[in-house]
């Protein structure tokens, strides 16, 4: 399916849970926040939570600053 | 005691500092830019009467920087002086016989007549404690009334529930001034005899009840001599400064009713002289330094002369402690205490005049406020 | 725990908050974290590039003992954008606290009151301990107060203006009408201003440039460190006043003398 990941387009070829998309993206499910066409998923919804073609995702760890 | 005093009041932990504060304490508190309990306490020590002149000059040039010159007056007027209550202190007690009258409108307006022919431009309403021939509903029309005409009504009556003084509120009363008497509960309870006026807590909670239901200022007091003055004082202090923090859009005023010697009539317990009460009002300026301090005309010419725009910021002129008596035809009953300085509005602005300042009868921001019948008259039609 | 610095039902010892951001590498801000003796301190929400590794700060931090992550929204331009970051950034951190941060004008990085006022009304409601980096406005102060802000934090001057502490004046008046802790945030350039601060009776400092900045950054945290200890000492031990002169008039209590005649 075609997604739009942190604003660049993204062909994902794997599963349609947000965990298999982290796994894919070799991002930590415990160390990344995830919204989906701006709502933000819990943690404990990754494995349940499907995509679909044309979502918009963002992924969202913690940096240095503020 | 401890259970009867919430913590915000406790005044005990500055009680010794008050009785007896080191000279050195007096000095660091009398020139503290950021002045609090502590500073205060030390104020009303036993060291601080003889830096009395400093108080003072301190005093006059915090007046002079948050009220400039200016000395706002207004005049009371007693409405009722029935009362269910039996205060060992004063003029009004149930136990007493003397002449019990309340206004009738037409009465009113009289008095209101002759008061606006005065000049006056804010009046205080009082009655005495609740009773059924003066309850809210009568205290509720007579602000009305005399909203309709004056810009500034306070009130000085009973403790009412929020919802009552909302009422007041939406009437078109501006303040509301309830003395606490004194805030040590033992003294309180020995004091006040009979009628409601025998709950503590509620007067204590009653100026913060006014604040919630939308008036805007808050008049508090301590009747000083009736318990032990610092005590009091400190706790007339952290009254102010709770209300303040809390309401912080409100404001708070301040006043220093003293029990006088009465021939034949109630000792004070813990008489106050006139050399203290000066300190007092100094020290509240000192530390209270935005808040209105005002003194009325129980005090002599002498002493109103000497402290008007040093500390002193709001005083009441022209006054009757009777109820009725403004307007010539009313035959005035029973009063409460016995009024020292009679000048009229002419002399005592005159002796303002005279010591550079300037009487004040505020008149003006009524006009930015709702037209009180229009809110009135769009609750009886559902329209807020 | 005596004089504690407390917000929400937390009680935190250090009165020092830090920074996270600007330092040379993540080893030296963790360096100068521990030297802080920091138990707060702020980070910032990033997007993660898959392919891009990015410098991981959460494990690090978390090996800190003690250590409370506060996540900060700036970067929102307002207020719909700051509550998506707050709650993101409450995914990651585990922790109810948040830094509201909304400056939408990138040049002097001013925090806009409206859209601070209105996330914040928002994220109390959703259980937030939220911690408002604000104008130093007395007004604004106490509305974020009773909206159920844990604190406020006024700025001390506009972040990167090097000014040292500009609003000094209202600071004062914050600290002395405000229930909850006062947190002074942007513009304390040095461990002087920071002590000063609290001197004045600020509860506590929120420091992230002038350390990050510094030669010697661990250093520096733990010299901010020991300024605010001081400053918190000096502020209970009571400052000797400044002398204030009296305005000069002819004696003003003359008329107390001989009594209650008249």
């Amino acid at each position: 399916m075609d997604l739009v990941v942190n604003g660049e387009s993204y062909r994902y070829n794997g599963q349609a849970t947000i965990a298999d998309l982290l796994r894919e993206c070799q991002a930590e499910a415990g160390r990344t926040a995830v919204m989906v066409n701006g709502d933000v998923v819990r943690k404990s919804s990754f494995d349940s939570v499907s995509l679909s073609d044309g979502d918009r995702v963002e992924l969202i760890v913690i940096a240095a600053g503020g | 005691m401890s259970a009867a005093l919430p913590d915000w009041l406790d005044p005990r932990p500055w009680l010794d500092l008050a009785r007896a504060a080191d000279p050195s304490v007096v000095e660091r508190s009398l020139r503290s830019g950021e002045p609090g309990i502590r500073e205060f306490a030390a104020l009303l020590s036993p060291a601080a009467a003889s830096r009395m002149e400093a108080l003072a000059q301190r005093a006059l040039a915090l007046t002079r920087r948050h009220f400039g010159r200016a000395i706002s007056l207004y005049a009371p007027l007693y409405l009722s002086n029935y009362c269910p209550a039996r205060c060992t202190y004063c003029g009004f007690s149930a136990g007493l016989r003397i002449a019990r009258h309340k206004l009738t409108p037409a009465e009113l307006e009289a008095e209101l007549s002759a008061l606006k022919h005065l000049g006056i431009e804010e009046i205080l309403l009082l009655t005495g404690d609740r009773a059924a021939v003066a309850d809210y509903p009568y205290v509720r029309d007579c602000v009305r009334l005399a909203a309709a005409r004056f810009p500034n009504v306070a009130v000085e009556v009973f403790p009412m529930s929020v919802d009552e003084y909302r009422g007041l509120a939406v009437a078109g009363c501006t303040a509301v001034t309830l003395y606490q008497e004194t805030y040590d509960p033992v003294r309180y309870r020995q004091s006040h005899l009979g009628g409601p006026k025998r709950d503590y807590h509620s007067r204590l909670d009653a100026p913060a009840r006014a604040l919630a239901g939308d008036i805007r200022v808050a008049g508090l007091g301590a009747l000083l001599g009736l318990g032990e003055p610092r005590f009091d004082l400190l706790g007339l202090f952290q009254h102010a400064t709770h209300l303040r923090r809390t309401f912080w859009k409100s404001g708070v005023a301040i006043s220093f009713p003293r029990l006088r010697p009465e021939p034949g009539g109630y000792t004070a317990a813990f008489p106050v002289d006139q050399k203290f009460l000066a300190q007092v009002i100094f020290a509240f300026r000192i530390c209270l330094p935005d808040v209105p301090l005002l003194l009325s005309t129980r005090e002599s010419p002498r002493f109103r002369d000497g402290m008007a725009g040093v500390g002193i910021s709001k005083m009441s002129v022209a006054s009757r402690t009777t109820v009725g008596g403004y307007d010539l035809e009313t035959v005035p009953s029973g009063s409460q205490f016995d009024i020292e300085d009679h000048r009229g509005v002419a002399a005592f602005c005159a002796a303002l005049e005279a010591k550079g300042l300037q009487p004040v009868f505020k008149n003006w921001d009524a006009a930015y406020r709702e037209d009180t019948a229009s809110v009135e008259a769009a609750a009886a039609n559902g329209q807020i | 725990m005596t004089d504690g610095l407390k917000l929400g039902d937390r009680i935190f010892s250090s009165r020092l908050l830090l920074g996270t951001g600007k330092f040379s590498s993540t080893d030296a801000m963790i360096r100068a974290v521990r030297a802080s003796g920091a138990e707060l301190v702020t980070v910032a929400l990033r997007r993660f590039h898959p392919g891009r590794p990015v410098d991981d700060v959460l494990a690090p931090l978390a090996a800190i003992e003690g250590l409370t992550l506060v996540p900060n929204t700036s970067g929102a331009r307002d207020a719909g954008e700051a509550v998506r970051a707050a709650r993101l950034g409450r995914e990651l951190c585990g922790s109810p606290f948040v830094k509201l941060e909304i400056h939408p004008n990138p040049h002097h990085l001013l925090p806009d009151p409206i859209e601070t006022f209105e996330a914040a009304k928002i994220l109390v409601g959703e259980g937030f301990l939220v911690l408002p980096y604000m104008p130093a406005d007395p007004v604004l102060a106490r509305r974020l107060e009773d909206l159920g802000c844990a604190a406020v934090m006024p700025l001390g001057a506009a972040i990167g203006s090097g000014q040292g502490l500009t609003t000094m004046s209202m600071l004062k008046l914050i600290i002395r009408d405000a229930s909850v802790p006062v947190i002074v945030d942007a513009g304390l350039r040095s461990p002087s201003e920071a002590a000063l601060t609290m001197e004045i009776g600020g509860d506590a400092v929120l420091v992230n440039s002038a350390i990050a900045a510094a030669e010697n950054p661990e250093l520096m945290a733990s010299a901010f460190a020991a300024a605010v200890r001081a400053g918190r000492d000096a502020w209970k031990a009571g400052l000797m006043p400044q002398s204030d002169v009296a305005v000069a008039t002819s004696p003003l209590t003359a008329f107390l003398a001989g009594g209650e005649a008249g």
